[in-house]
């Protein structure tokens, strides 16, 4: 019997088997084997249950069966429904004799005993029965104990509506969150994935617990193809196997129903119905979550006052305010997505949907008036990018204003690492950088003065992550192409050429630090070398670092191990150690990048200054400085300010002589101005090109246009030293102190090994003003001269390198401990 | 039956593996660890923050081999991860008892 039961079983899956692969069609099965099933435990209920449950009893099919949707070895889910609990000892062998005899006729059977009362109870653990309920259908048995089952249950689904849809909703969003919240796996599980069969049914079930009926809108096709797909897993493995793996991809493609021959287009049509099943979902989720009042609630409604005069921000959501406005304006898409990064608040899918309807008008806008840098560099600025990239990827936009984006959506790339789409990637690998600017503790934590330090450049790197992989797909090395689509882009949308340079190094580079993990002795100083060489300055250095981060983390969840972290600390830390010994080490000259023939005077300024001067200036920046060079040749010094993205760029060509820095520094603070950053360099030829980055928080060089002519005087004055910098700065009023929880001790870090021909010195401390005439006037005082400076402001906190020599080389040991001392004193102020 | 558990560097692992490929060994494990031996750990500062760096990564290796050819995997598997400097690992060597392939249930070297 046991036998002959699986037998007939078997033949029955061979047969509906065959008849699936010539159409494809899931429906068809779920039938056949509904009725298959329904006729054996029929039977296996008239021998085994029967005898024992006379009255008060009925058989009922939930869930999946209930629906007469049976995959070909999905579960079968049986509800014993007794009035009263059971006690008998008999009755329940009679149960097991029942499900016995099912599980010999090859059924897997999930079965459980409940009372009517058990039936109506909500609480968490409860939350499946009552969905299951919803599906259900009686097989046989007591027909008023049914009755009064649908009675009462329809009684306590209008009592306790809005308690199961908010247990609902609550499992569906920490199902999401365990798959990571993403469609775009390479591998995915067709039915709890995203974007997968349960989202199907909650996208169903939803509607029905809330008003009572489903919405007749929802395209019944995505459905049709993840049923297809998952009854074709279930035949091709022979039991319950729910994962779409690069071997089951393959069969798909080559089955006779397959419209597509080749797995890549077949995974592309997959994750085309997994997004319209997510976005259904996501609506319902959104809806439904309506109902919900919580603190979650009272939270969404404090975000709320974020709205403007164009957006709504209503439960945690953007709505367009006058959603007309979009027949005439084409930029309010962009302002969207803006408003979206800047505030973390996503768009409500009926905006996305607004937005998606319109497309294909602003497709035509866009092609002809593409985005310009400056509304790049602005939404790549803003603290949730990631969150605005994922929203204009969902609603198309993302490949109306980049049509480049176009070639990696859904794209799979075959490897052993990856789990995500090439787009789904990218966008994992931006979340990454905002996830590492949130860090409080392990291993990715030191990294994070790092994001600090290069925040005025992040917005290149984000500009970098988009563009990283886009050139996947077409073969051969993807950096290459990717390159060549960042350079039409970076072409057309206006960037400059000292970002596009930095840009296109970062993107053609992505690689190349993981690659020097893995084939690289660290502890080699010729490894420090070539990766110096490589990133040629420690900003381009630190961007990579952080890039080659956000690329691994977004590979997989667990691909960022600390193992690697350690590893990638390692390799930051012996390239930033060696940049800075290049800074003030007599390198072998290299080819200067313009010959005396072709520019004598911008050859002469140029000698001699380090690698450094050229990876941050362009060929014009240098061309203006070796102007002032002519100027200072003959006045002793020339300066030149301007303003730019904000900011003032002072930049000062003279000849050397002790204090210069210190002086320049103090005479900008004497103004109040505020200085950001600022670099100092010797050329060959006893002539300095220090360049100063400051702000002016007073407004007065803005207020008062005349001020930046006095400024100018002044400065000149106290660069020929016309003017004592002391006096200048008497009388100036102290700036308060800062509060104890963000000041800042101050450090200083004494460095005699990196470099060969100087004394390093690295000071950390609260910024204020006058700070860095301070250490500069500390640093002359000790009879010792600044070779190189570097300084860097982020936030409150002022990090300065100072390369320092005495009489042409390094400083001995006894005074190099003087200077520090004199610099933390100078420091703590 | 032997195993064999190799310490070495990271970046000569392709060199390792390449060099027991050549004779034939192609199955192992590796796995990413961190250690230290007597090199011993240090502080070290970053921007004024203080790190402990006191396990530097390393990758291990473990083989399982018959017997006879120990000597020689021993011998190609530390000529493929020497430097000469310090860091360079180390290799150790134990007696295994028996071995069996789940698959089929076989046993002993057959099942390597």
């Amino acid at each position: 019997m046991t036998s002959a039961g699986k037998q007939l079983s078997n033949e029955f899956l061979d047969g509906w088997r065959a008849r699936f692969l010539e159409t494809g069609d899931a429906q068809s099965v779920w039938k056949a084997r509904t009725a298959y099933v329904d006729t054996a435990v029929l039977e296996a209920h008239a021998a085994a249950l029967l005898p024992a449950f006379q009255e008060d009893f009925a058989l009922l099919a939930v869930g999946g069966y209930g629906r007469r949707e049976l995959f070909p070895h999905s579960d079968i889910d049986l509800l014993l429904l007794t009035r009263s609990p059971l006690v008998h000892s008999s009755s329940k062998a009679a149960i097991s004799e029942f499900v016995r005899r099912l599980w010999d006729e090859g059924m897997r059977c999930s079965q459980s005993v409940r009372t009517l009362d058990e039936c109506v109870a909500l609480h968490d653990g409860n939350l499946e029965l009552t969905i299951s309920l919803l599906d259900e259908r009686l097989l046989t048995g007591d027909l008023a104990l049914h009755t009064q089952l649908q009675e009462r249950f329809g009684r306590f689904i209008n009592a306790e509506r809005k308690e199961i849809v908010r247990l609902l909703c609550k499992a569906t969003r920490s199902r999401h969150a365990k798959f990571h919240q993403t469609i775009y796996r390479l591998e995915p599980d067709v039915k709890e994935a995203p974007g997968g069969l349960r989202d199907v049914h909650t996208a169903r079930w939803l509607p029905r617990l809330r008003d009572g009926e489903v919405p007749a809108t929802l395209d019944p096709h995505p459905a049709a193809h993840v049923s297809s797909v998952r009854t074709f897993l279930h035949f091709r493995s022979g039991r319950d196997q729910n994962l779409l793996d690069f071997e089951s991809q393959d069969a798909l493609a080559a089955t006779p129903f397959s419209p597509w021959r080749d797995p890549a287009e077949w995974m592309r049509a997959w994750y085309r119905n997994a997004h319209s099943i997510w976005l259904d979902i996501q609506s319902e989720l959104e809806t439904s979550e309506k109902l919900e009042r919580s603190m979650l609630a009272n939270f969404r409604d404090w975000r709320s006052r974020l709205s403007n005069s164009e957006f709504t921000v209503s439960r945690d959501m953007v709505f367009l305010r006058n959603p007309a406005e979009l027949e005439v304006d084409a930029e309010l898409p962009l302002r969207l997505f803006q408003f979206v990064a800047r505030h973390g608040v996503a768009p409500a899918r009926q905006t996305e949907q607004r937005i998606s309807a319109h497309l294909a008008r602003w497709a035509r806008n866009y092609a002809t008036h593409p985005p310009q840098a400056r509304w790049w560099r602005e939404l790549l600025c803003l603290p949730s990018v990631s969150l605005a990239m994922r929203s204009m990827r969902a609603c198309g936009f993302l490949g109306a204003i980049l049509p480049e984006w176009e070639r990696v959506e859904h794209l799979v790339i075959r490897d052993f690492y990856h789990h995500y789409t090439v787009d789904e990637h990218t966008i994992v690998a931006l979340e990454s950088l905002e996830e590492l600017a949130d860090a409080k503790s392990g291993p990715t934590l030191r990294f994070v003065p790092l994001l600090e330090e290069s925040r005025d450049e992040l917005w290149m790197l984000r500009l970098a992550l988009l563009f990283h992989d886009l050139g996947k797909g077409t073969g051969g090395n993807h950096e290459i192409e990717s390159v060549r689509l960042a350079k039409e882009f970076l072409h057309r949308s206006g960037f400059g050429e000292v970002e596009s340079a930095t840009i296109l190094f970062l993107i053609q580079r992505h690689l190349d630090l993981s690659t020097l993990l893995q084939s690289r002795n660290l502890s080699d100083p010729a490894t420090a070398r070539y990766s110096a060489e490589l990133t040629s300055t420690e900003e381009r250095l630190r961007l990579l670092t952080l890039m080659t981060l956000a690329d691994i983390n977004a590979v997989n969840p667990s691909a960022l191990t600390p193992w690697r972290l350690e590893q990638l600390w390692r390799l930051y830390r012996v390239t930033q150690s060696e940049l800075n010994r290049e800074l003030s080490t007599n390198l072998e000259p290299e080819a200067p990048p313009v010959s005396r023939e072709e520019n004598p005077v911008l050859a002469e300024f140029l000698d001699g200054l380090p690698k450094r001067y050229l990876f941050t200036h362009s060929l014009e920046q240098a061309a203006a400085q070796a102007k002032l060079y002519t100027l200072a040749l003959e006045q002793s010094a020339a300066l030149h300010i301007e303003k730019r993205d904000g900011f003032y760029h002072l930049s000062v060509v003279a000849q050397d002589r002790p204090f210069l820095f210190a002086s320049v520094a103090g005479g900008l603070s004497s103004f109040n101005l505020n200085i950001l950053k600022a670099e100092a360099f010797h050329n060959r030829h006893g002539y300095i090109a220090d360049t100063f980055v400051f702000s002016d928080p007073g407004k007065n060089l803005e207020l008062n246009p005349p001020e930046l002519e006095r400024l100018r005087a002044m400065l000149r004055r106290v660069i020929l030293g016309e003017v004592r910098v002391e006096q200048l700065l008497q009388g100036r009023p102290a700036k308060s102190a800062p509060s104890r929880s963000s000041k800042v001790e101050p450090q200083v870090t004494l460095d005699s090994t990196t470099s060969e021909a100087a004394t390093l010195f690295e000071v950390v401390a609260q910024d204020r003003p006058g700070l860095l005439y301070s250490l500069a006037s500390a640093i002359s005082r000790s009879d010792c001269n600044i070779e190189v400076v570097l300084v860097n402001t982020e936030a409150h906190r002022a990090i300065d390198v100072f390369h320092v020599t005495q009489g042409g080389r390094k400083l001995d040991d006894a005074h190099a401990l003087q200077v520090r001392d004199a610099l933390l004193a100078a420091a703590e102020g | 039956m032997k195993k064999i558990e190799a310490v070495i560097q990271p970046f000569k692992l392709e060199d390792v593996k390449n060099a027991l490929k050549a004779i034939g060994v192609d199955g192992m494990t590796i796995i990413e660890v961190r250690g230290h031996g007597r090199q011993k750990g240090h502080k070290e500062v970053y921007r004024g923050q203080e790190y402990q760096v006191d396990l530097l990564p390393k990758v291990k290796l473990e083989l399982i081999v018959a017997s006879a050819r120990v000597d020689e995997i021993v011998q190609t598997l530390s000529n493929a991860a020497r430097t000469g400097k310090i860091g360079d690992g180390k290799i150790f060597v134990y007696t295994v008892e028996e071995a069996i392939r789940i698959r089929n249930d076989e046993r002993g070297e057959a099942a390597l």
